[in-house]
């Protein structure tokens, strides 16, 4: 996946424009009730939030906890039951704030008898762009998304990677300024997983604002500026991510070729000034980097079968 | 074939308000222009309840008024692309579901009917047309009714509605492209069904003879300007019918009048010894008259003229009677008869109903007069009477020719023509019916007698009679769109369904409630159904049954509320004046335009506020 297609005119940085908020809620609850009105679920209590431009703030927690809802409450597809929403300055109902915005739903839903081209099209339409935008712009995000070679195949027979893809490019369709994107990288593989990672940084890097939400703690970790944690529908924690995770009396250490004369040395350092040692290790690499290293090899020499001992 | 009194009127004299003194009219916009700010305000103050049920006073106020006003501005901004789009959508939908195995059900039937449809009956033509229009108006509501009711409800459940409403799209684009895709798909059904029947008629009836015998005769004149008749002879019989045919010595000719069609003849070889004959296909069964109303008043007994005709017992009070030997007579008065419309002649068509009082001469109508007479008080100029029998339940057909014997003052009689002696100078003409048995009487409506012009195209007329099932379905369609923005589609369709039934039978709904029809509403008619017990029968005097009663009682309100702001779908069907050969005229067309476009709209309306304020997610 490349971005560069994708093209902002006023990158935007959150150091820049600090304070411009895009996405605020104030005191949000959302109590689903039944057929009779009775209180069935309290699925978010008196969230305070603020988004503000250029950040990538991702919402965490388990299932059920409230993200989803916070974001179909953002989009006007949910009522609150009490307090606000508001996107752009305006409420949550009001469809104007549709044309600055994108949204990836959990699952892509998307007709599934149409295929690409005219999925990207009718969304076009949607927006009322005239046909040669459309179709630019429709080209320029199916190769972005890498669906050249299915372009004309109908959604049901694509799979599930793929279909996420042709989401990502339908909420991108009107080049919008804020992004949500519900559980972007569920259903992904880790290849499709770190292009979508990629993807989210490279959009902010154009300036956009992007709301995302997921369970997946290493998503959030590797892209999020800040976040927010959401347990029972209450907000639990809220702040940058780099902060959030910095455990502050534990020095790290990371070096490359000593010997172990050297190991014993820093050791002995180390109790001299007091300090006590917890670890001193060979780092494992992540599964995940492992992975994606064998991928990677693979494409660039086909057919070649390396099994690594270490 | 029964054309109803309100079925007359034009186009502008049902709209706007009107009518002489006695009863005055507001025309169906002042109906429209009371019932819609009644409606409205009813509908809102019931959705200002559930609001503040929900909200409180204030806010439940203020959800109310942001709605509306958010309403005004998506309405003022409809977007014809966004529409397109999600017409498009629709269509592609439908496409895609296979829907046009409706049109392969469709042939399918016509292949079979021929073998059911008797070609040997009374009116073939009647026949096989009140088929196809029949058979294409169920498949056309089913499908607009599947159509329709299946597609919003599987969007919300599949929440592919999610990735639309969170784009730029107000709801009533959503609403409107969805009837809009459908009512195109339908359209495009119907378009097929109708040139598929259209075929199917023709070549239903087409069928052919041969000549069996003839012989020649000479110098038989037939009517007044006729050429000789030379031959005369039988044709074989086919699809159950035989013709007798004349020919002239001019070589052309046609067969009489059977089953409501004829056929053209023509001498084909020369030699006088030795003639051939070529029967041409079948003429006459596929046609549209374009009759010409008059205004009708009566003069009873004594010759005073009145509103109204005699009541002779019959609970519809449609035709009025005249009483036979004496002076009552029915008058007509046409206006429009100018001499370029009818050069020739003047032909009315009777179709009078026929009350004995004895039974008289059973094997014969009752004999009756009819002349015409210049409107003009001054003129006092009228044409000799022509006497005629009125059979009854068939269409008597009378034609004056241009030039005729006329009766001034002095009453006698001289040669006269229709335009310079009997038609007023704004094109206005008179025409008096009597019955001339004594104790006898005539029935007549205004519709009964009626100055026939030139024929109408009768594929025009049929388009005009699928416009009319177009209309249905489009109401269907939106009724179904309406429903399935608030209910899943199983109940919405059988919601809309429903109003279907209602639609065709508000009478019947409306006579059960005045207690016209007996057997009780619901919950009574299942009792009567479940104990055996017939429609008359008195229910015990207990507190059970009042209850019953009672509820009943409210459901039928209901009901026939309900049933009172469905559209009434016989009003739409058209199919009896294509089947029995009379133009549908435009003033009726142009109402039913109107009346299916604005529920349209209004199923239109209802549906955006149901999806507006629709939680779609939860």
């Amino acid at each position: 996946m490349s971005v560069e297609t994708v093209t902002n005119p006023e990158p935007a940085t959150p150091e820049t424009e600090p304070s411009e908020v895009v996405i605020e809620t104030r005191n949000l609850r959302k109590v689903y009730r039944d057929f009779w009105g009775r209180e069935k679920v309290r699925a978010l209590n008196a969230l305070d939030l603020e988004v503000r431009r250029g950040e990538i703030f991702g919402l965490l927690g388990p299932n059920g906890s409230g993200k989803s809802t916070t974001i179909k409450l953002l989009l006007g597809l949910l009522f609150p039951t009490s307090g606000q929403a508001l996107v752009f300055d305006r409420d949550a109902s009001d469809v104007e704030k549709n044309e600055r915005i994108g949204y990836l739903p959990e699952e892509s839903y998307l007709y599934r008898f149409l295929n690409a081209e005219e999925t990207l099209d009718f969304y076009g339409r949607l927006f009322d762009m005239d046909a040669q935008t459309r179709r630019e712009r429709v080209d320029s995000l199916i190769d972005m998304v890498g669906l050249e070679w299915a372009k004309r195949r109908q959604l049901r027979e694509y799979s599930k990677g793929m279909t996420r893809r042709i989401g990502l490019a339908q909420a991108l369709i009107n080049d919008p300024e804020l992004i949500l994107l519900d559980e972007p990288t569920t259903g992904l593989d880790p290849i499709g997983t770190r292009e979508m990672k990629d993807l989210i940084i490279k959009l902010r890097e154009q300036g956009k604002t992007v709301l995302m939400c997921s369970h997946l703690l290493a998503d959030v970790q590797d892209v999020c500026d800040r976040i927010a944690i959401l347990h029972q529908g209450d907000l639990k924690e809220m702040g940058r991510v780099d902060s959030l995770l910095t455990v502050k009396d534990v020095t790290q250490v990371q070096a490359r070729g000593l010997s172990a004369e050297a190991e014993e040395e820093i050791r002995e350092v180390i109790s001299r000034h007091g300090g006590k040692l917890m670890a001193m290790e060979h780092p494992t690499s992540t599964l995940e980097e492992l992975f994606l290293r064998i991928v990677r090899d693979s494409e660039q020499r086909p057919g070649r079968r390396t099994v690594e001992h270490e | 074939m029964v054309v109803d009194e309100l079925e007359l009127l034009s186009f502008l004299e049902w709209l706007l308000p009107g009518g002489d003194g006695s009863e005055m009219k507001i025309g169906a916009l002042g109906v429209f222009l009371l019932i819609v700010p009644a409606l409205s305000a009813t509908v809102a103050f019931v959705c200002y309840l559930f609001s503040v049920a929900r909200h409180g006073p204030s806010e439940g106020f203020y959800t109310v008024a942001r709605t509306v006003a958010a309403g005004v501005t998506d309405i003022s901004n409809i977007s014809p692309r966004r529409v397109w789009a999600m017409a498009r959508l629709a269509i592609n939908e439908a496409v895609r579901r296979r829907v046009l195995i409706v049109v392969a059900i469709f042939m399918l039937v016509l292949l079979f009917a021929g073998w059911f449809l008797d070609s040997g009956s009374e009116h073939p033509a009647r026949l096989y047309i009140s088929f196809v229009l029949t058979m294409t108006t169920y498949l056309a509501l089913a499908l607009g009714l599947l159509l329709s009711t299946f597609s919003l409800p599987s969007d919300i459940k599949n929440k592919t509605i999610h990735t639309i409403l969170t784009k730029p799209v107000r709801q009533v684009e959503i609403v409107l492209g969805r009837i809009l895709g459908f009512v195109a798909v339908g359209t495009a059904m119907l378009v097929v069904m109708g040139l598929g029947s259209y075929l199917f008629v023709r070549r239903g009836l087409s069928h052919t003879h041969t000549v069996e015998s003839f012989e020649r005769v000479e110098g038989t004149t037939v009517g007044q300007d006729e050429s000789p008749v030379v031959w005369r002879g039988t044709c074989t019989s086919a699809d159950g019918h035989a013709h007798t045919f004349t020919v002239n010595q001019d070589g052309a000719g046609q067969t009489d009048v059977q089953r409501g069609h004829w056929h053209p003849v023509e001498k084909l070889s020369g030699k006088d010894g030795n003639p051939v004959f070529a029967i041409g296909p079948p003429q006459g069964w596929l046609q549209a008259r374009v009759p010409i109303y008059g205004g009708l008043m009566f003069l009873d007994r004594n010759g005073q003229s009145t509103q109204k005709g005699i009541n002779v017992g019959k609970e519809w009070d449609y035709r009025g009677y005249i009483e036979g030997g004496s002076q009552a007579a029915a008058i007509w008065t046409f206006s429009g008869i100018t001499e370029q419309a009818f050069p020739e002649q003047l032909s009315l068509e009777l179709n009078l109903r026929v009350f004995r009082s004895f039974k008289g001469e059973i094997e014969r109508g009752v004999l009756g007069s009819i002349y015409l007479s210049n409107p003009d008080s001054g003129a006092a100029m009228r044409s000799v009477p022509v006497s005629f029998e009125a059979k009854e339940f068939s269409i008597d057909e009378i034609v004056f020719g241009r030039s005729l014997d006329v009766i001034e003052r002095d009453g006698i009689p001289r040669e006269g023509d229709i335009f310079k002696d009997l038609v007023s100078k704004d094109g206005e003409l008179s025409v008096i019916v009597q019955c001339s048995e004594r104790a006898q009487y005539f029935g007549m409506a205004q519709g009964d007698v009626y100055v026939r012009s030139a024929d109408a195209p009768f594929f025009m007329n049929f388009v005009k009679g699928y416009i009319g099932i177009w209309l249905q379905m489009v109401m269907v369609t939106a009724f179904g769109v309406m429903f399935s923005t608030f209910l899943n589609a199983a109940v919405a369709m059988l919601t809309t369904f429903s109003c279907v039934i209602l639609g065709f039978r508000s009478e019947f709904v409306s006579d059960i409630r005045t207690g016209d029809l007996e057997g009780g509403g619901p919950i009574e008619a299942t009792i009567r159904l479940l104990t055996q017990m017939n429609l008359s029968g008195e229910f015990s005097d207990q507190l059970v049954t009042k209850v019953v009663q009672f509820v009943d009682q409210g459901l039928l309100l209901l009901m026939s509320f309900t049933a009172n702001i469905l559209p009434n779908y016989n009003a739409f069907d058209t199919t009896d004046y294509v089947a029995y050969g009379f133009d549908i005229y435009g003033g009726l067309l142009s109402r039913n335009l109107t009346i299916g476009l604005v529920y349209t709209l209004a199923a239109a309306l209802v549906g955006y506020f149901f999806l507006k304020t629709r939680e779609v997610a939860a």
